[in-house]
């Protein structure tokens, strides 16, 4: 169980659910259209390694 | 409990030994793939538990009580404490990307024992060192990027120097990359059909991600992913398809430009309509589809049919022209070592780490797995028939435009092929020809088609597994084209917004658009070179590729051996020194012989003076004399650090100079120790 938490909070991680979340905590907005669009707009670009 | 642990780590020791010998020293017979499991397995196990403690201890010295950067200057949106384990998967998914796939697939013209070799050695010893030791020396100075510590640590000279390797490699890599693409798919339209249509399947996971379920990026790209099935299956049709087919069936100067086009346009888009989806889409395959190949090949534990060493170690090859010093050391670059991954440990992941024992685990460790991708490309391209591995492998200008021509050409080597063979190998993967496909690309789908085709639905599926292969390798590139453009575009508008202040607003549309094309211009170049060069472009690009990532590779050593040094830890600095070393003689050496080599196939400006000779297009001469006057002057640059890096150490060690750390001072962790 404690596997499939991790392997989750991962994936979560990696497809920047987490990073949404965060936002949203920090901003003190909920999760909608608007505050995901200003999310987006603040979302950096990292490099893919080769 | 002590001895037998002991007793554990012997036996891992000896198994691996054994593996290796085996590996090593079986000539004329076929070896199962899994000797080289076992032997990469072994190989790490040993690797991370000895090594890397002794890295982590002696040289490094982590320090479990210290506050990382993570901790204190947590801001919720770059500096977050995150779970070792997160970081982790975070880090490998974004070091790994298309080279540990293409370059050993390449370097497999050698045989399978010498990629594998330097993949283990390299890796164990060399790239997963590289990777923790700037991870951690990024996290003791705030999350620092790898051009800001050479200008702190060595000076301007360090800092420009750094600056300049990574828009180098960044033009390069995005050339090289595009090139991978175009010769993959070439007159397939099954395989164009499946990725163009990633382009609209991006755009509606963009508007759905937005409009309809704002935030839920997993479900998006599941549904993604079962759109892009539906396209690979679809391409069938399409490419059976007379009318409809034509319109996907494009030669190498076509898919160069719409790629040229398209990295415009992802790098001038809005983020959220194309980049961002695709980079998910990208991500889940990549994840997916790595582990399915690991467990295929454990599953299926094919036979190698190449033999350990072929007889192009010579320099003669076909697939690249080079002997295999050094120029199999340059050819595998992400699996070994990559200058590129010194970037990513100091980017996003040490503002991430919440301990500094953990970058073991994260530097090291992602490494290490990054390196037995490495070795699982390396099982695809050696299950195939050495025959046909030339043929895919082979640009026409070596082997022959003709079918029968190139197939008795590679008979001719050793490595017997029939036309008839190959096209029934064409036929069953739903392509025209096989032949002439350079690039690597093509060579790892039909490699992994053939390892999941022997346990997942048989020969009658063989072509659906091809395009899914072929479909997961050039979204992936894609991803990287996608990124790297606009990052370059952002350094660029950085450098430029010095000159005018506009020029560095990023949200400012004439400038976003003028730099996109420059960057786009800049790479698109070097792509245009290899679509019209005679030797196919990888012969040229790739090697090019490899040297101005080795030689950042270099300069992340050099920031590291400096750092080491003045922190008066001198006599451990040949952990990092061996392996730059060891860079420094094989890219200047390589540079060397692709700038002077008088062998046309090997050295730019010999081919040049060839093509000048016969009166041929005075284009291709001087795309050769700028490939010789680009690496001339990557090999200068890096000297130029050299030279800086030596004068810093001497100053360090004879006492002349203080040295001055740029650590950031010691703060006491207030995190409570994680469990697992």
């Amino acid at each position: 169980m404690k596997g499939l938490r991790i392997l989750h909070a991962i994936l979560r991680e990696i497809f920047e659910e987490s990073a949404y979340e965060r936002f949203c905590v920090r901003e003190g907005l909920g999760r909608g259209r608007g505050s995901y669009a200003l999310f987006l707009r603040q979302r950096r670009v990292g490099l893919k390694c080769c | 409990m002590r001895g037998i642990r002991l007793l554990l780590w012997v036996g891992i020791a000896l198994f691996g030994a054994l593996a290796f010998a085996t590996v090593a020293l079986h000539r004329g017979e076929q070896i199962n793939a899994l000797w080289l499991v076992i032997a990469a397995l072994c190989t790490y196990a040993v690797g991370y538990r000895f090594y890397s403690k002794f890295v982590a201890a002696k040289v490094l010295g982590l320090d479990s009580r210290r506050a990382t950067p993570s901790e204190r200057l947590e801001d919720g949106r770059d500096f977050v404490p995150t779970n070792k384990w997160v970081v982790f998967g975070h880090h490998f998914a974004a070091i790994a990307g298309p080279g540990p796939l293409v370059g050993p697939v390449l370097a497999a013209q050698f045989g399978y024992l010498p990629g594998t070799l330097w993949i283990l050695i390299g890796a164990v010893f060399g790239g997963c060192v590289q990777d923790f030791v700037i991870l951690l020396f990024s996290v003791r100075r705030d999350g620092k990027s790898l051009t800001e510590m050479a200008k702190q640590e060595i000076g301007r000279v360090g800092g420009l120097v750094a600056y300049a390797s990574v828009i180098a490699i960044l033009i390069i890599l995005l050339a090289v990359c595009a090139l991978v693409v175009v010769n993959a798919l070439k007159q397939s339209p099954w395989g164009t059909f499946t990725i163009a249509m990633t382009i609209p399947i991006a755009f509606l996971m963009g508007v759905y991600l937005r409009q309809l379920r704002p935030g839920r990026v997993m479900e998006t790209s599941a549904l993604g992913f079962v759109l892009v099935l539906l396209a690979i299956w679809g391409g069938q049709w399409v490419s059976l398809h007379p009318a409809v087919g034509a319109y996907f069936t494009l030669g190498a100067p076509g898919l160069a430009i719409a790629i040229i086009l398209y990295g415009f346009a992802a790098s001038a888009l809005p983020v959220w309509l194309l980049l961002a989806p695709r980079d998910y889409l990208s991500t889940f395959v990549k994840l997916g589809t790595i582990a399915l190949l690991a467990v295929g090949i454990v599953l299926m534990h094919p036979t190698l049919r190449m033999p350990a060493y072929t007889r192009f170690i010579d320099g003669t090859g076909p697939v690249f022209a080079g002997k295999l010093f050094p120029f199999a050391f340059i050819t595998i670059a992400c699996g070994a070592i990559s200058g590129f991954h010194s970037l990513i440990s100091s980017g996003t992941t040490p503002k991430l780490v919440r301990r500094e024992p953990e970058t073991r685990m994260i530097g090291y460790g992602a490494m290490l797995c990054e390196s037995m991708v490495a070795i699982m490309a390396t099982v695809a391209a050696c299950v195939l028939e050495p025959g046909t591995y030339f043929a895919i492998n082979s640009p026409a200008g070596i082997a022959g435009a003709l079918p029968e021509k190139a197939a008795a050409a590679i008979s001719s080597w050793g490595f017997p092929v029939t036309a008839e063979g190959m096209h029934r190998l064409a036929e069953s993967v739903g392509e025209m020809t096989l032949f002439n496909r350079t690039g690597g690309a093509p060579a790892f789908a039909v490699g992994m088609a053939h390892i999941f085709s022997s346990s997942l639905g048989g020969q009658a599926v063989m072509a659906l597994w091809y395009h899914f292969a072929l479909m997961f390798e050039a979204l992936f590139i894609l991803t990287v084209l996608d990124a790297g453009t606009r990052v370059g575009r952002f350094m660029l508008q950085d450098a430029l917004g010095h000159v005018w202040r506009p020029l560095g607003r990023t949200g400012w549309y004439p400038s976003a658009l003028a730099t996109s094309a420059l960057i786009v211009l800049a790479w698109g170049y070097f792509l245009w070179q290899g679509v019209r060069d005679p030797l196919g472009g990888i012969n040229s690009l790739w090697p090019l590729f490899g040297i101005s990532n080795q030689l950042l590779a270099a300069v992340a050593l050099c920031v590291a051996t400096t750092i080491t040094i003045k922190a008066r830890r001198a006599r451990y600095a040949l952990v990092t020194l061996v392996p730059l070393a060891w860079l420094v003689v094989v890219t200047f050496t390589a540079s060397w012989h692709k700038i002077f080599d008088p062998d046309p196939r090997i050295g730019f400006l010999a081919q040049a003076r060839q093509i000048a000779a016969a009166g041929g297009n005075a284009r291709l001469t001087f795309n050769n004399q700028l490939d010789a006057v680009v690496t001339a002057i990557l090999v200068v640059m890096v000297t130029l650090l050299l030279v800086e890096s030596a004068r810093q150490w001497m100053a360090a060690l004879s006492g002349r100079k203080l040295s001055s750390t740029t650590e950031t001072p010691f703060v006491a962790t207030r995190l409570v120790e994680e469990q697992g």
